[in-house]
């Protein structure tokens, strides 16, 4: 029930990798969207690994509770104030992702709010269409799980062109691991701080764009060639010595010249010349920097949300749900399991016209 | 999910818990929270429901039945139930209305 203000209230629960993220949103009389709170904990693995699912889902288990009474702190509202609880029901990591959908049915039992379970990608999107006020861009949603380049049409969101194998995230991801970066805060920050050292060399790495999609297994592969070359004296194609930062450098360039190039061909299909960036890969200024470029040859822009926004959190969770919710959507309790795989295009959109 | 067809011969070993609740309503609570997600393995079979405790008419006893092909399937499958159990009690005893509203009063 929209309360005294015609505000309708939500609380969202994140955890399909490694973040735990719970946040609660306002949506006004006029339907602009606020938030309340936006708390997240994230599972930092040692240098040289990645998180496990059974780790991880028992770091989500362990800040459940905390996250949410900060959450609902942070906020100053008490459960009565809430129309609906909602949760990531997927993409993502089986274990993380149920053992926060058991924390989040919890409280729609002991609250007696309903539940709505939320596509993970779509809370991406909505939150970065909410925060950067985009009409209606081109999505590319990079993150270390998700690769994707969206448009919407006629209430989905439609995936144009997405990688053939691994996330652009997880080659970033798995790289450091490579380099035995730290993955404090994230091992993509620390390729990014790194990258800047580099610039003075581009090493050799293949170049995957096909057709509207990208491949990126097999830069991985050569990448970690290259660090193994470096660790036995090898010498660069110019002669000379290359050290992590060239690495890193290179990996960057690359790859990020592959997602301007898919991203490029799906604007020139749907003719739009805005760009979106979510997703924990879209915090890279570095990307952000050569997709605005592509943009403003094209007379566009890109938009991309800052860090509390496109790392994964749950306010985007908390946003989405409630845009769905205030269609009637809910989520049966019965029907409140978790999938790992759930397509973008699988949800109906039935918030926007 | 009730599998009173199984055969004790295929899932020889089983564990029953009985885990108390203060009442009725965190009980029905706990049941319907953990009942939703099926059990991964086809090795394990789970029953959930609750039951009174001796001289109550509440039904305030989360009753778990486990029966699995092997010991090693059953230890794991219980251990990760019980990890759920304690998420669900944490959150009951951390952010239930009265507690909430308890903690804000004395604010």
């Amino acid at each position: 029930m929209p309360d005294s203000q015609g505000r309708r209230i939500a609380l969202g629960c994140e955890g399909s990798a490694n973040k735990l993220g719970i946040g609660i949103i306002a949506h006004d009389a006029s339907g602009a969207a606020h938030v309340l709170s936006n708390v997240r904990h994230t599972f930092v693995s040692p240098p040289g690994t990645g998180f496990l699912p059974k780790d991880t889902a028992h770091h989500h288990r362990s800040f459940f509770v905390r996250v949410a009474k900060q959450a609902l702190r942070d906020a100053g509202v008490s459960p009565s104030a809430l129309d609906c609880i909602c949760f990531t029901r997927g993409p993502g990591m089986g274990g993380p992702l149920t053992s926060v959908a058991v924390g989040a049915r919890t409280l729609s039992l002991l609250w007696g709010k309903p539940l709505v379970g939320v596509n993970h990608c779509v809370g991406h999107i909505e939150m970065g269409r909410a925060i950067t006020g985009a009409s209606n861009p081109v999505v590319l949603y990079v993150s270390g799980g998700n690769t994707q380049v969206i448009a919407y049409a006629e209430q989905r969101y439609r995936i144009f062109g997405e990688t053939l194998d691994i996330a652009v995230g997880n080659c970033l991801d798995r790289f450091a691991r490579t380099l035995e970066i730290s993955n404090d805060p994230a091992p993509g920050y620390n390729i990014e701080q790194l990258a800047k050292q580099g610039g003075r060399v581009l090493l050799d790495l293949p170049y995957a764009v096909k057709g509207m999609d990208c491949s990126f297994s097999g830069i991985l592969g050569r990448a970690d060639e290259l660090a193994a070359v470096m660790r036995s004296g090898g010498k660069g194609p110019d002669g000379e010595d290359f050290t992590p930062a060239d690495l890193c450098f290179t990996l960057q360039e690359t790859i990020f010249a592959m997602l301007v190039e898919i991203t490029e061909r799906a604007m020139a299909h749907v003719g739009s010349n805005q760009v979106l960036i979510v997703g924990g890969v879209g915090c890279n200024e570095r990307l952000q920097d050569m997709m605005g470029k592509m943009a403003a040859e094209r007379g566009g822009s890109v938009y991309a949300t800052d860090e509390r926004f496109c790392i994964d959190n749950g306010i985007m969770i908390a946003h989405a749900g409630l845009l769905a919710y205030e269609t009637g959507f809910e989520t049966a309790l019965e029907e409140s399991t978790c999938t790992q795989r759930f397509r973008t295009d699988e949800v109906f959109v039935k918030w926007r016209n | 999910m009730a599998t009173d067809n199984s055969s004790p011969e295929e899932f020889p070993c089983s564990l029953t818990l009985n885990i108390p609740f203060p009442d009725a309503r965190l009980a029905s609570v706990a049941l319907r929270a953990l009942k939703v997600d099926k059990e991964l393995s086809a090795l394990v079979q789970r029953d959930l429901s609750t039951a009174t405790a001796a001289g109550s008419e509440e039904e305030t006893i989360l009753h778990v039945k486990y029966r699995a092909t092997t010991n090693r399937m059953l230890r794991v499958a219980v251990n990760s139930f019980m990890e759920s159990v304690a998420l669900v009690l944490e959150v009951m005893e951390e952010l239930d209305v009265d507690v909430l509203e308890a903690g804000e009063t004395s604010a």
